[in-house]
């Protein structure tokens, strides 16, 4: 129904899209998600040509629309689209706001007009707010408003630009509810979101957008519980790395701690975690690797915001040193602790000739 | 001109609406009762024979280090000026005006050619002469810089010459000025003329007894009289048009008039422009304040006032023409200058470069140049060979003057809209100019349209300056009565409330209008019209 190919959107000093290559076909529930900048909301005004692209091309039924000679008007009036600022006329009443579109645009009589809003006002549960003005409303009142204004349009297909990203957390739900019951009508649609959880329920595509390009696209099972690729993985799980190289032994270990507490802090993890990790780092890479001749390590710390899990992952060159050999009191306790869990193996062929890999996951609780 | 932003608070806009036309009105009232009996104190003064000087003035020499007064662009202090020390000259628009002036010790004295002083004389018996003249000033006629100035300037050369050798002149001097009575001097007999060789356009001063003033409709005047036998003689047909006094001279040499009235002869004007040889002469006189006593009492002199500034010569005819002529060119200048606002703000708002390039041009010309100078400059150098009247000229410069301002108001009632508005509409499919009339300007025309009111109010008040460019407006009418009457507070205080009320009838209609449009304001029957509601 909509193809967009090789979709390019430039402005002076960014460049939000830079090869976008999508179909969606009708029915489809498409979730859009990704890192913020990534050009989601770029992209679903781009469709509509609310934004004009650089270069690609929009294709909506067989018919190329960012040509220039595409009457967008008609065009639009099968798109419908929903704003994160709700976008409500501020003169006009609700019933007005949902009735007025219909007479300007498609010809309805007042009365069918009045009709159809009303019956869409009630199964957004707002038809006793008809005659009240948007100012009246509520920010979740008003997007479903903002919804039945759209669906009074019959269109084809309905863009939802983060309909959720102003409200407040009260209101979120309701909102989203609205929005699940017209999924299941079959309505083509496709939104950029925030809410991970509701994408996954709602959509049967996912797109991940990162770099102004679809990075990773699948369904909600392939993009949230089996990423193929890191930056999806890392994006799902709200991953934060601290990584460093560290090639021979004159190598200022209060400079890792102090970074250490800084990105703990930022995230909202426990001393206590972070005193574990850092005894864990100094004993197996200032105690022990050290010892060897040109040390050649890269250790990276991980914290998943979604699962809540501290790691430390040691990749080394070299002779292997296995952690439960330590003779530090200390370390050893927290080796031995439940909420601790410990990889330790040898890499046969390693792609970057590390050969040795180490890794030690903190957990807060028990691990179910 | 006066620029104001919009505010937000639309709730209490609504209110002020009705309540702020209604409070102006009793403003309006409770001023006119005020300045009233002001004005009954202020000239409640009465004739009586002077004693003598009330500062001792007597003398020229007398003068050193003091202020006097002297009727712009008339030159007068040229002649004297070196005879006295340490003396600031005031400069006056009227020769009516200095009286006031001198009255209230503004001046000491004022200088002023003989024949002002005993028409002054006439009303304000306190006023006297120093008995030394202060020096003697010849008057010309100023041949206007048109094609017709060949013919014009030897035809008056040749009437003035024919004037002064049968004795013409003169008698027609010691009537309008010698004999001067205002209850008596009219034209004896208006010359009838063929017209034949077209019209002649004559700028006078109109106020300037016993020159050229209005007298009953007409104008006459010793002026009046001259040239109406000139125009008899050679077959003309004659237009005279009243202006300030500095606007003679001007006007005729950018060729709008064919002949300016009552121009002092000095070298450098006579270079400057094309001059008549003089058709009279007359003594310059100091005029002092001397002693007097009262006879009349406070409602008397109210009541003589009224009747002199109102009734005599149906004066009230000329402040109901003016009130007339300052509504038009208001009303006229409003209307359009919404509408060129409107094309400018539409050709503009897309970012158009060339439209946005020659927006911002004549706005900055317009708002950059003064009301005055830059109406003196459309009537006397861009429309000057035109046609066009006065008052046509006027409705074009403040049509001008309220569209770049119109401009401005719904940049920024505009520029307060959400831009979502204009998303949300256009992703409806709105075209571009569906969603501006029926999404975006009835919300910003609740932004724009306080500032509106206060705009509209501004330009009726500026609209006083049209009596520069030969447009006898209420302010104008005004100065014509003062300069009849001699009575200066009454005539002004009366235009004032006049002006107050015409406010008052703007916002009213204004704040109306304002309510109307409100969609807010709208009742559920309006919102759901012709619809059966269902439950």
């Amino acid at each position: 129904m909509i193809e967009v190919r090789h979709l390019r959107k430039e402005y002076e000093d960014v460049t939000p899209l830079q090869d976008v290559n999508i179909t969606i076909n009708d029915g489809d529930v498409i979730a859009v998600i990704g890192p913020s900048g990534t050009g989601k909301s770029t992209l679903l005004r781009c469709i509509n040509m609310l934004e004009t692209p650089t270069s690609g091309e929009i294709v909506v039924d067989g018919q190329v629309i960012n040509d220039g000679k595409t009457d967008l008007n008609e065009v639009r009036k099968k798109m419908g689209m929903v704003f994160q600022s709700f976008n409500l006329f501020g003169h006009l009443t609700v019933i007005e706001n949902i009735m007025n579109p219909q007479i300007t645009l498609l010809g309805r009589g007042r009365q069918e007009a009045y009709e159809k809003a009303m019956d869409l006002l009630w199964k957004v549960g707002l038809g006793a707010k008809a005659l009240h003005y948007p100012d009246e409303l509520s920010g979740g009142q008003q997007q479903r408003v903002a919804i039945a204004r759209t669906l009074a349009m019959d269109p084809e297909i309905i863009l939802f630009d983060e309909p959720t990203s102003a409200l407040d957390p009260s209101m979120i739900g309701e909102v989203q509810s609205v929005i699940r019951t017209i999924a299941k009508t079959g309505t083509t649609m496709m939104i950029v979101t925030h809410e991970m959880d509701f994408a996954r329920k709602i959509a049967n595509r996912v797109i991940f957008m990162d770099g102004g390009e679809v990075y990773e696209e699948g369904t909600p099972k392939e993009i949230f519980e089996r990423p193929k690729k890191d930056k999806t993985r890392r994006f799902i799980q709200r991953l934060s790395t601290l990584s460093y190289r560290i090639e021979g032994t004159d190598f200022d270990f209060g400079v890792v701690v102090d970074e250490l507490q800084a990105y703990a802090e930022k995230l909202l993890i426990e001393n206590e975690r972070t005193s574990k990790l850092q005894i864990a780092l100094e004993e197996i890479v200032v105690n022990n690797l050290f010892e060897m001749e040109d040390p050649n390590i890269y250790a990276s710390i991980d914290y998943s915001e979604k699962s809540d899990v501290l790691s430390l992952d040691l990749k080394y060159k070299g002779e292997h040193f296995d952690p439960k050999t330590s003779d530090n009191v200390l370390f050893n306790s927290i080796l031995a602790e439940k909420t601790t869990t410990l990889t330790d193996e040898i890499l046969e062929d390693s792609p970057k000739w590390y050969n040795n890999h180490t890794n030690i996951s903190l957990r807060w609780e028990d691990a179910q | 001109m006066k620029r104001v932003f919009a505010s937000g608070g639309s709730a209490a806009r609504k209110l002020t609406g009705i309540n702020g036309s209604k409070r102006a009105l009793r403003k309006a009232l409770v001023l006119t009762l005020v300045l009233g009996i002001l004005m009954g104190s202020l000239t409640s003064f009465a004739a009586a024979a002077p004693m003598e000087s009330k500062n001792g003035i007597t003398q020229i020499s007398q003068l050193d280090g003091k202020n006097i007064g002297v009727q712009t662009g008339v030159l007068y202090e040229d002649e004297i000026k070196d005879e006295i020390e340490g003396e600031t000259w005031l400069y006056y628009k009227m020769p009516n005006d200095m009286i006031p002036a001198l009255e209230s010790g503004r001046i000491d004295a004022y200088l002023i050619e003989e024949v002002g002083f005993y028409a002054q004389r006439y009303e304000h018996p306190e006023l006297m002469r120093l008995e030394e003249k202060a020096g003697e000033s010849q008057f010309a006629v100023i041949v206007g810089n048109n094609s017709k100035q060949d013919t014009l300037f030897p035809q008056i050369q040749e009437f003035i010459a024919e004037g002064l050798e049968s004795g013409w002149l003169s008698e027609l001097y010691d009537y309008w000025v010698k004999n001067w009575d205002p209850n008596t001097c009219v034209i004896r007999n208006v010359p009838e003329t063929t017209g034949e060789n077209g019209t002649v356009i004559i700028a006078i001063e109109g106020g300037y007894e016993p020159f050229s003033f209005e007298a009953g409709g007409y104008y006459s005047g010793y002026d009046v009289e001259f040239m109406m036998n000139f125009c008899a003689k050679y077959g003309y047909s004659w237009d005279f048009q009243a202006m300030e006094f500095d606007s003679i001279a001007p006007g005729a040499i950018s060729g709008k008039y064919d002949f300016g009235m009552n121009i002092v002869v000095d070298e450098e004007r006579a270079e400057a422009s094309v001059l008549s040889d003089p058709y009279y002469t007359c003594d310059l006189v100091f005029v002092v304040e001397g002693e007097y006593e009262g006879d009349m009492g406070f409602f008397e002199r109210m009541a003589y006032n009224f009747n002199k500034t109102f009734i005599k010569d149906d004066r009230w005819k000329l402040f109901a023409e003016g009130i007339g002529r300052t509504m038009l060119i208001t009303v006229a200048s409003v209307a359009f200058g919404t509408a060129l606002g409107f094309a400018a703000y539409l050709a503009c708002r897309h970012g158009n470069k060339a439209a946005n390039a020659i927006v911002g041009f004549i706005n900055w010309l317009v708002e950059g140049i003064p009301t005055v100078v830059f109406l003196m400059l459309l009537f006397f150098v861009v429309f000057a060979s035109t046609p066009l009247s006065g008052t046509v000229i006027s409705i074009i410069g403040f049509s001008l003057i309220f569209g770049c301002g119109m401009y401005g108001m719904l940049k920024v009632g505009f520029g307060a809209i959400h831009r979502g508005q204009f998303e949300a509409s256009t992703a409806l499919g709105y075209s571009d100019n569906q969603s501006f009339f029926k999404i975006l300007l009835p919300q910003a025309a609740q932004h724009f349209l306080p500032i509106y009111k206060s705009n509209v109010i501004s330009l009726l008040k500026e609209t006083s300056v049209v009596g520069y460019v030969a447009v006898r407006d209420l302010t104008k009418m005004g100065d014509l009565v003062r300069s009849r009457t001699y009575i200066a507070f009454f005539a002004l205080i009366a235009v004032a409330i006049m002006y107050l009320v015409l406010e008052a009838l703007l916002t009213a209609i204004i704040s109306r209008v304002q309510l109307s449009v409100d969609p807010k304001r709208r009742s559920k029957d309006k919102i759901l019209e012709g619809i059966t509601e269902v439950e």
